[in-house]
């Protein structure tokens, strides 16, 4: 009983020492609370028979309708469509866009000119800087009928007509890849190549004395060596597999370069979301729809963090 | 030079060659269509549309830039977005920096607690609709206070910070409270001159988020003296999307400008503060993400 009140009065007198402290923290944690928390709260609008006009309680007082607007989507003659965007253009992303850092950086730190090195190193991750607005400009005068590949190719006549690329439904899940390597390939290599300039020089020249040619070095030395850091990248972006992967960019992809005529390839859950949600103001379907994307990739990379966790060691959390 | 290439096996040489073209490659991709944007921004407009420009303007002019900056649509885009990343830029460094400077007590009350709620929130959330349900609530819907309060709190950078202030001897904040300096004077005075890297990459990134950022006016704001230079550019390309499929450019009248040649100027004048300041901030934003990243 005494003891109770002694640690109660130490618990409280340590609270006091670091009063500025708490107060510093607790500032942070209202923020998360109101915008991070509180939406979460509003997420059972997906299971309510809930309209905008009933105002912000009509959340909680109006009917609950279970999983019918679950039961909807599935239904919906959109679902298809969606799903079949979301999963072929997030899973090409996970095959081109995740390896390419990798790659990139290998061969730069197998460079020999440090200065080269350093110039492409910092040029090449400018992109990720941009806005994704600027790419879709960019990309505009590019790739539009009138733009400069068009222009080239047909002065060339490696092209009998032009080709319209960003109005194409063929080639939007191509482009969005493709975009995706540009603008952000540099960047994610700055973490690999931190990982390899932390191998052991002395395994290299073990080697090269043992007469392990350069391929050879890199498949034994340096790929082994950073297998921890690939492993965390990996987890980061199956994370965020239907965002977009590692920059999460398939919502600003979809947004920025859909159109109507390559809308059949180009709608994703995501952008689907924004669509009946804010255009049309059908709140509850909205949110149901937005949570099952939200659930997936909640499932996803807690498993592939168990999954890591016992096979490598490494692992977020 | 030439003595050690020919020392060289052919396994070396081979790739050697691979890795210079490759990385030549990626130089030039990366580089040249910026470079186009700008050659095209200072090119009349109606010639542009013809096509065949590729290394230098063919009728230099700056009837772009002179157009951009005498529109008070694109005037007000540009003030809008400056003001937003320099006030939001502030408040978001300010609050993260002190959120991750407290967390980063071992002996913090409920830390443990408080580091669940921080993690919980990075990788679940409501989603967009009763997000924007919320910020409709509190009012903040069409107002220039959306761009800078909701997103202050960075829990990414908030975890970076921990682990960067982590590293920092205890004994100088103690020293300094002995002192009798205040908590957050200790802070301001001791540790933040030490938290150079970490400061200068949360201000690098929150501030192109900022920057770069058009979503948001495209959702919370339809106030049309709130549009940012993002959301600008980026109803231009929503409008020259529709001529994707017949490519006539919107040409005003009497000028030899169009709407893609101004655009081109507005994405210059985007572009261009990034480019001048990210390679001075490299050094410090590769051992600050470093950070962030390897941390297990």
């Amino acid at each position: 009983m005494s003891k109770g009140k002694v640690t109660g009065c130490k618990y409280f007198h340590a609270l006091k020492k670091q009063f500025s402290l708490q107060i510093f923290v607790w500032v942070g944690l209202i923020y998360l609370f109101v915008f991070s928390y509180l939406p979460m709260v509003g997420l059972v609008m997906g299971f309510k028979d809930y309209d905008i006009v009933d105002g912000v309680w009509g959340i909680f007082t109006s009917e609950w309708v279970g999983l019918k607007y679950f039961k909807e989507f599935v239904n919906d003659v959109m679902f298809e469509r969606l799903v079949r965007n979301t999963i072929a253009i997030s899973v090409l992303k996970m095959i081109f866009t995740f390896p390419m850092p990798i790659i990139f950086a290998v061969m730069l730190s197998e460079m020999r000119s440090l200065k080269y090195k350093k110039l492409v190193q910092t040029c090449s991750y400018l992109p990720h800087f941009i806005s994704w607005v600027v790419v879709a400009g960019i990309s505009f005068h590019f790739f539009s009928l009138k733009g400069i590949i068009n222009t080239l190719l047909v002065n060339t006549r490696l092209l009998q007509e032009p080709i319209s690329y960003l109005s194409d439904k063929d080639l939007y899940w191509a482009m969005a890849v493709f975009l995706d390597v540009w603008k952000e390939m540099g960047w994610w290599t700055i973490v690999f190549l931190a990982a390899i300039a932390g191998v052991n020089h002395e395994l290299h020249e073990a080697a090269a004395i043992d007469g392990a040619g350069r391929l050879k070095r890199i498949w034994h030395i340096t790929l082994p060596s950073i297998k921890p850091t690939v492993v965390i990248v990996l987890i980061l972006a199956i994370g965020n597999l239907f965002g977009g992967g590692l920059s999460g960019s398939n919502f600003e992809q979809s947004y920025l370069l859909g159109n109507s005529m390559n809308s059949e390839t180009s709608d994703i859950i995501q952008t689907y979301v924004y669509e009946v949600g804010l255009s049309q103001g059908r709140y509850a379907y909205a949110t149901a729809v937005g949570l099952i994307q939200s659930v997936i990739s909640l499932i996803l990379i807690l498993n592939c963090n168990f999954i890591s966790k016992k096979i490598s060691g490494s692992s977020l959390f | 030079m030439l003595e050690k290439w020919k020392k060289k096996n052919t396994e070396d040489k081979i790739i050697d060659v691979v890795i210079y073209l490759f990385c030549t490659l990626v130089l030039f991709i990366t580089i040249y269509p910026f470079y186009y944007i700008l050659i095209i921004s200072f090119n009349e407009g109606i010639d542009a549309s013809l096509g065949g420009i590729y290394w230098l303007p063919r009728k230099f002019t700056l009837d772009n830039y002179s157009d951009f900056f005498t529109d008070t649509k694109w005037l007000n885009g540009l003030w809008v977005s400056v003001l937003r990343t320099v006030i939001g830029t502030g408040l978001s460094v300010m609050l993260t920096t002190l959120v991750a400077y407290g967390l980063s007590f071992r002996h913090l009350k409920g830390r443990k607690i408080y580091m669940v709620l921080i993690i919980i929130s990075m990788y679940f959330g409501g989603g967009i609709i009763p997000y924007y349900t919320l910020l409709r609530t509190l009012g903040l819907i069409n107002t220039f206070a959306v761009y800078v309060i909701p997103g202050a709190l960075n829990t990414f950078f908030v975890l970076v910070g921990i682990a960067f202030f982590e590293d920092i001897p205890p004994s100088l904040r103690e020293s300094a409270k002995i002192d009798g300096a205040t908590e957050i004077n200790a802070f301001r005075k001791i540790i933040l001159p030490l938290s150079k890297p970490y400061v200068a990459t949360c201000v690098l990134f929150v501030g192109v988020n900022q920057w770069n950022n058009w979503f948001d006016t495209a959702i919370f704001v339809r106030d049309k003296t709130l549009s940012t230079l993002s959301f600008l550019m980026m109803q231009v390309i929503n409008s020259t999307q529709v001529s994707a499929t017949a490519p006539e450019h919107g040409i005003s009248i009497a000028s030899t400008t169009t709407t893609l040649s101004i655009q081109a100027a507005a994405m210059m004048v985007a572009t261009l503060p990034i480019i001048c300041i990210y390679p001075f901030l490299q050094k410090y934003f590769v051992s600050g993400i470093m950070i962030g990243s390897v941390k297990e």
